[in-house]
């Protein structure tokens, strides 16, 4: 609940300040953000599109609340993504004469064990190689970049084209579009499950309490016979395999082949998502959807009331810094938990406790 | 002449400090008495500025203080040793006492412990690898290097070996000697006697008594502190045992880098024991509870033992998760994760309920099982730990240092619940730096130096021959 208002919090902060700067340009407020909010949400295809937009967050914030969860820094969901998206990606035009449901598996499939590896790989150099997982996910993010990059010049470039893109994926292996032209399509859904799924993982069962344990105090975690090392790969390979998906879907749903240009920085913006939800899977849905709709309306905002659409990520990046000032204690008088579930007791508060 | 003018400090609905009046002259040493949650640590973090008082002044010889400056009081002369070590960890003991600043460089460091009888850790070392003791004496070290007027300890006895403690007061009273105030946070009284000039008592954020100490002795202030009769210590001195031991240690070695750890640690705990090991903290003790727990493995050597439970000496960092729930906490147990939960299924509400039982069992406050540990109070941490331990249901139980920091009615409980279970057949082997603790409950006694242990004779079983032996004059 407290979590809840703080994030809420944060977001009134950031567009008051945003006001500001408005003022200061000499724009209306209100124009600008009246305008966001009708490209976010104006019509069913303005909405629709929101949630399309909103989808890979999902998949990525949740990769990283998972691991945030357990104090493991993954940094690197954009790589696994990209990893997820180009297993998918090389499957899908190889599926062809597969019935449409096993295609799709094999697609999700690929993009799941894809963003695995990935993740898998940061979490073992960790717990055997003691390589701080922040560095390694950050450099991997750029070698999945240039793997993808690579792959579409050279080994999957379409037969004849002379643009780096993979061939399309077999129409079996399309994720159907619905609601056409709209692009929604059942990758949401997808999400939302995974996002109950983590939830679940984390609070009702006996791995999901020994990582938010490990998360919080590893020197206990010891003496109560929690597999470290384990723990770190199969959390890792789990929070791959979540972006990776992410990826898939986005290939199976809306790309239908491989681009360098892929992801706008999806696996970027989902930290800023999972710190707004608190961590929180079922936090992350909602936090996805609002960025989406930020991502979204910026365009119709730039159109109606000329203001650059960067102001979105200024937005975006004003939300995590109020937030981390209200973890920091700047505008409160004691200190609390911190945003990552590292717990400092304020000042003689076990002293006020037993008076 | 340092002065607190009714300091108030509320933490929401609770009052930590209630119009406090408190004062050490120059030259004093001031023991501050308290039970764990009386405000002693509040107090003492009012007058070094780290906590801002809700009304209340501070000056020092009639200068008023900044509140919540802990700049101003370091300027004003103001020096303080916490209770928890406040070290930067990954850095050599030498570089936090330069950061320290001032005088004290490793060199004016080295001499001080010299005359203080203390050894320094070896050049170099990082504060990471130091025991509990030494960055004791490390924040003592920085304290004085700033040559404070008043010097601040909270707890400072707390860590060390009895041989070091009649130094330790020596030391007080050469540093009060100089000029300077010393103010003694404690809860042990005997050391305020022995030490203090002055005493006084806090209690539930109240001053209960102040006076001189010659006008005073340990029964008023026990009974000022806790406001009843003290609870009398009544341990069985000792207690059958039979059959086949539960916790066996079979020649434990542990070398690391170079240095030998653990050398050929051999005892065996038998049902019905209570196995005492004393020792000076930072001789194998932490590294051999790592073996027994089965987080560290030994270099050679091996250690039996079916079902054991382990309390660690260090519950808020070892022990406990303190962000995770009450309940969630006993759930890290083995034992009791695989009594409620069902192929990788926690079963909450079966949990819950035993997590209820098991915190009005152990009368354990707040009785909430969905608040985090965090919300108890010290005492009531060890309790869970405690608690936590013996519902297990455990053959054997490692205690080290069950009972430090904890106020005379919860050691107490510490020490029955332990002679309770060994009553039932358990085992208990009891790591400890506190002798009465050691005297008082074990039915076999080894010392511990250097990482050899040696069994005590029943005819050494005295405070001054223990010393001795603690000190590693056996060889």
């Amino acid at each position: 609940m407290a979590a809840l208002v703080k994030s809420l919090a944060a977001l009134a902060c950031a567009f008051a300040l945003i006001a500001i700067i408005l003022l200061a340009l000499g724009a209306s407020s209100v124009a600008v953000l009246g305008a966001l909010i009708e490209g976010a949400f104006g019509n069913r295809l303005a909405f629709t599109e929101t949630i399309v937009k909103a989808t890979p967050l999902v998949f990525t914030g949740l990769a990283i609340s998972i691991a945030f969860e357990g104090a493991l820094w993954n940094i690197g969901a954009e790589g696994q993504l990209i990893v997820g998206a180009l297993a998918a990606g090389a499957l899908g035009p190889r599926l062809g004469s597969w019935p449409h449901p096993i295609a799709i598996l094999a697609m999700l499939a690929g993009g799941f064990m894809g963003g695995a590896l990935w993740g898998g790989l940061a979490g073992w150099l960790k717990s055997a190689r003691h390589v701080n997982e922040i560095i390694s996910t950050i450099m991997m993010n750029f070698i999945a970049l240039q793997i993808l990059s690579w792959a579409v010049h050279g080994p999957l470039i379409e037969p004849g084209g002379a643009y780096p893109k993979s061939a399309p994926i077999a129409a079996a292996a399309e994720l159907h579009l619905y609601f056409a032209p709209s692009r929604l399509n059942l990758g949401m859904l997808l999400a939302v499950i995974l996002a109950i799924a983590s939830f679940v993982l984390l609070y009702r069962t006996t791995i999901g309490l020994r990582l938010r344990a490990l998360g919080r105090n590893p020197r206990a975690s010891r003496f109560f016979g929690i597999g470290i090392g384990t723990l770190t790969v199969g959390t890792m390979a789990l929070s791959g395999a979540l972006a990776g998906l992410g990826g898939a879907v986005q290939v199976a749903a809306i790309t239908h082949r491989l681009y360098e240009t892929l992801s706008p920085g999806w696996g970027f913006e989902a930290i800023a998502v999972a710190l707004l939800a608190r961590l929180n899977p079922l936090g992350v849905v909602p936090c996805a959807l609002l960025f989406g709709a930020l991502d979204n309306g910026s365009q119709a905002m730039q159109r109606a009331a000329g203001v650059s659409p960067e102001l979105v990520q200024v937005i975006q990046a004003l939300v995590i810094l109020i937030l981390l000032a209200f973890d920091a204690g700047l505008f409160v008088a004691h200190r609390g938990e911190s945003g990552f579930g590292c717990t400092l007791p304020p000042a003689g508060f076990e002293e006020a406790r037993d008076a | 002449m340092l002065r607190a003018r009714s300091i108030t400090r509320r933490f929401g609905a609770t009052i930590a400090l209630d119009a406090v009046d408190f004062e050490v002259a120059p030259g004093e040493i001031h023991a501050l008495l308290g039970e764990n949650g009386a405000g002693k640590t509040t107090l003492m973090r009012v007058l070094v500025g780290a906590t801002r008082p809700d009304a209340g002044s501070v000056t020092l010889d009639d200068i008023a203080l900044r509140p919540g400056s802990p700049r101003d009081a370091l300027d004003a002369g103001i020096a303080a040793v916490h209770q928890s070590p406040m070290l930067f960890e990954r850095f050599t003991w030498e570089e936090n006492l330069a950061l320290g600043g001032r005088s004290s460089t490793a060199d004016a460091a080295r001499e001080r412990a010299a005359r203080l009888g203390f050894e320094l850790p070896a050049p170099g070392t990082l504060v990471e690898q130091c025991a509990l003791a030494e960055r004791v004496r490390l924040e003592l070290m920085m304290a004085l290097g700033f040559e404070p007027r008043v010097l601040i300890l909270d707890e400072p006895t707390g860590v060390l070996a009895p041989s070091e403690v009649a130094a330790f007061l020596a030391l007080l009273r050469a540093l009060r000697d100089e000029g300077r105030s010393v103010i003694l946070v404690t809860h042990k009284l005997d050391e305020a006697l022995a030490v203090a000039d002055r005493v006084t008592v806090l209690r539930r954020g109240r001053v209960m008594a102040s006076m001189a100490a010659s006008e005073t002795g340990a029964a008023e202030l026990a009974r000022l502190m806790i406001g009843e009769l003290s609870p009398t210590h009544e341990m069985p001195s000792h207690l059958g045992h039979a059959g086949s031991a539960q916790l066996e240690l079979v020649d434990v070695t542990l070398n690391e880098h170079g240095r030998c750890i653990l050398d050929h640690v051999a005892l065996a705990v038998a049902p019905g024991e209570i196995v005492g090991i004393a020792g000076v903290e930072g001789n194998g003790q932490a590294e051999l509870v790592e073996i027994i727990a089965g987080v560290r493995r030994p270099t050679a050597g091996a250690v039996r033992t079916r079902r054991l439970a382990i309390i660690s000496q260090d519950r808020d960092l070892d022990g406990l998760v303190l962000p995770l729930a009450i309940w969630e906490n006993l759930m890290l147990s083995r034992p009791l994760v695989k009594r409620f939960s069902r192929a990788g299924w926690i079963r909450r509400a079966g949990a819950m309920r035993f997590a209820g039982v098991l915190l009005e069992r152990f009368s354990i406050r707040p009785s909430d099982p969905n608040l985090p540990a965090s919300a108890l109070s010290g005492g009531n941490r060890q309790r869970l730990a405690v608690a936590r331990a013996l519902a297990s249901e455990p053959h054997a139980i490692v205690a080290h240092n069950p009972c430090r920091g904890l106020d005379l009615a919860a050691t107490a409980e510490v020490c029955r619940a332990l002679t309770g279970f060994a009553a039932q057949g358990g085992a208990v082997l009891l790591i400890s730096s506190d002798l009465d603790e050691l005297l008082a409950l074990s039915t076999r006694i080894y010392v511990m130096n250097a990482g050899r242990i040696r069994a005590l004779g029943a005819d050494e079983r005295e405070p001054e021959r223990l010393g001795i032996l603690m000190a590693g004059k056996w060889r």
